[in-house]
């Protein structure tokens, strides 16, 4: 079954949000209406309560690269997502792209998860295979990683989703508020949401990896 | 180093492939509205387009043209599904293999040369063993970069002209200009391979030159390099980003200090540019073309007539 066709079985069964975004039908029944959870409410009225119309997922990128206050979403999850547009999704196909713009590859991650199939990958295998600059990220120790994982992750600071990597095959995460979040923003069930997954420490990580290692050597 | 032999073992086009235009392909000439000559690609309703970009997680405008040249695919509907991943940004391309539901995938890299990235990151990162791989069940073809293919050379000299109208190119000096690095010669071939089209292609040009920021001839020196009072420097760079738009402005002369990313200034529409006692006119780097996306397309043709694959 394809991805989109997936989707729309999710809807089906009452998911309605994944990270930040809200996803509802129209009034008419006959396209979905995609916005920030936090304009949830006026999304749902005939005029959109004043909120940016946007027709199609081709805006998707450009309403998901800044947050509100201009700076640059380096990761896609986020918490600072834009509010004030609403998006008209004709179809699960539309539906599917805006939100592989919003938080990439979410879905086919998600099904993978559910399927048993999601390979997941250690951090010591992310950072081994980090090029140029980044190659001095893999001499961090595996304190310094744990340490870092409560520093950057979960929803204190600001990321949406939920760690399935582990340090090396044999270390876990220590217990946190970050290695334990589920990657479900707001106050939803998991019956309702598609949770964001992180399969792979990000850039940003390794980045905070880097640095951590190089003051290690100081 | 075992991708390398693997490649070379199967003729992959990465080590068999001529590189040199053959002549069948005649690049227009600038003072003309450029007629792009195109192959036409059939299309592919059951098969992936995937393009694989650097992307950066500090420079919002680096991945742009990928995400553009992708829309414009998308838009002729020549494949099931179209989708971008990057070296570092979201997707990741470990996490593509999630985005495509189609068994068959044309990866294509969209950067500009041959070298470290797409012969030993992207093969890595993808899984890919040859130019076509079987991975948990799906078929991945992995096509050649789009800036070592012949037809950049019509997007070279359609950019030049437009910088440029009504500038004869007899008294005008082409300067192609990339990174350059000691540490890779690939990444300047597509660049010289470039300069040798255009000089060969009687598009009349006083002088067609490549010229680099970290390896000589240095575009720092461009008004050294050129004798005519017109000089045109076309970065050959996906993206307006830190180098075609901050570093290469500076060394050119045209900024006094790097300045903002590109989406936040407009620095392409102030040509041209009076200094050193030439007339200077510089574009926003090649990838940004829109007709990259034909680039793209010409090489998954080329992929296919190459390894039959269609």
């Amino acid at each position: 079954m394809s991805t989109a066709l997936r989707l729309r079985s999710l809807l089906e069964s009452g998911i309605h949000r994944i990270g930040e975004l809200e996803i509802q039908a129209d009034a008419s029944n006959i396209c979905y209406i995609l916005s920030h959870m936090a304009d949830a409410r006026l999304a749902n009225t005939p005029s959109f309560g004043g909120l940016e119309v946007h027709h199609g997922p081709a805006d998707a990128r450009d309403l998901s690269t800044y947050a509100e206050d201009g700076t640059y979403r380096f990761t896609k999850g986020q918490t600072n997502l834009k509010r004030g547009w609403v998006m008209r999704l004709e179809n699960e196909e539309d539906l599917r792209l805006a939100l592989d713009q919003f938080y990439p590859a979410c879905l086919g991650l998600f099904f993978a998860w559910q399927d048993g199939t999601l390979e997941i990958e250690t951090l010591r295998e992310k950072l081994d295979r980090q090029t140029g600059m980044y190659r001095f990220a893999r001499t961090i120790s595996d304190a310094g990683a744990q340490k870092l994982v409560q520093e950057v992750c979960g929803p204190a600071h600001s990321c949406a989703k939920k760690i399935l990597w582990k340090i090396d095959p044999n270390t876990l995460l220590d217990d946190s508020e970050a290695s334990r979040y589920n990657g479900i923003v707001g106050d939803v069930s998991a019956a309702e949401a598609i949770p964001l997954l992180c399969r792979e420490a990000c850039n940003h990580f390794v980045a905070e990896c880097r640095k951590a290692a190089k003051a290690e050597v100081k | 180093m075992e991708w390398r032999r693997l490649i070379l073992d199967s003729g992959h086009p990465l080590r068999k492939r001529p590189r040199r235009w053959n002549g069948n392909y005649p690049p227009c000439i600038p003072a003309e509205p450029c007629q792009l000559r195109r192959m036409s690609i059939a299309a592919k309703p059951s098969s992936a387009l995937l393009i694989v970009g650097h992307g950066s997680t500090e420079n919002p405008d680096s991945s742009t043209p990928y995400f553009e040249h992708a829309d414009e695919i998308r838009r002729r509907r020549l494949f099931a599904e179209v989708h971008c991943c990057f070296w570092k940004e979201e997707p990741s391309m470990r996490e593509a293999f999630y985005l495509i539901d189609s068994d068959e995938i044309y990866v294509v890299p969209d950067f500009i040369s041959e070298g470290y990235f797409t012969q030993e990151v992207i093969p890595r990162e993808l899984q890919l063993t040859g130019p076509t791989t079987k991975i948990r069940g799906k078929t991945f073809h992995y096509c050649l970069p789009v800036g070592v293919h012949r037809s950049m050379t019509d997007l070279i000299l359609k950019r030049a002209a437009e910088v440029a109208p009504g500038i004869d190119p007899a008294t005008t000096t082409l300067i192609i200009t990339g990174h350059g690095t000691g540490l890779n010669q690939n990444s300047t071939k597509a660049i010289r391979d470039q300069v040798d089209l255009i000089a060969a292609s009687g598009a009349g040009y006083a002088a067609v030159v490549d010229a680099y920021m970290e390896e000589q001839p240095f575009i720092a020196a461009w008004n050294e390099i050129a004798s005519t009072p017109n000089v045109v420097v076309v970065p050959f760079f996906i993206s307006d980003g830190l180098h075609s738009f901050q570093d290469i402005p500076v060394l050119l002369g045209i900024e006094s200090e790097v300045g903002a990313a590109a989406s936040q200034r407009e620095i392409f529409r102030h040509n041209p540019h009076f200094i050193r006692g030439k007339t200077l006119y510089y574009t926003s780097a090649i990838g940004t073309e829109r007709l990259m996306a034909d680039v793209i397309l010409d090489q998954i043709s080329d992929f296919d007539q190459l390894h039959k694959a269609v």
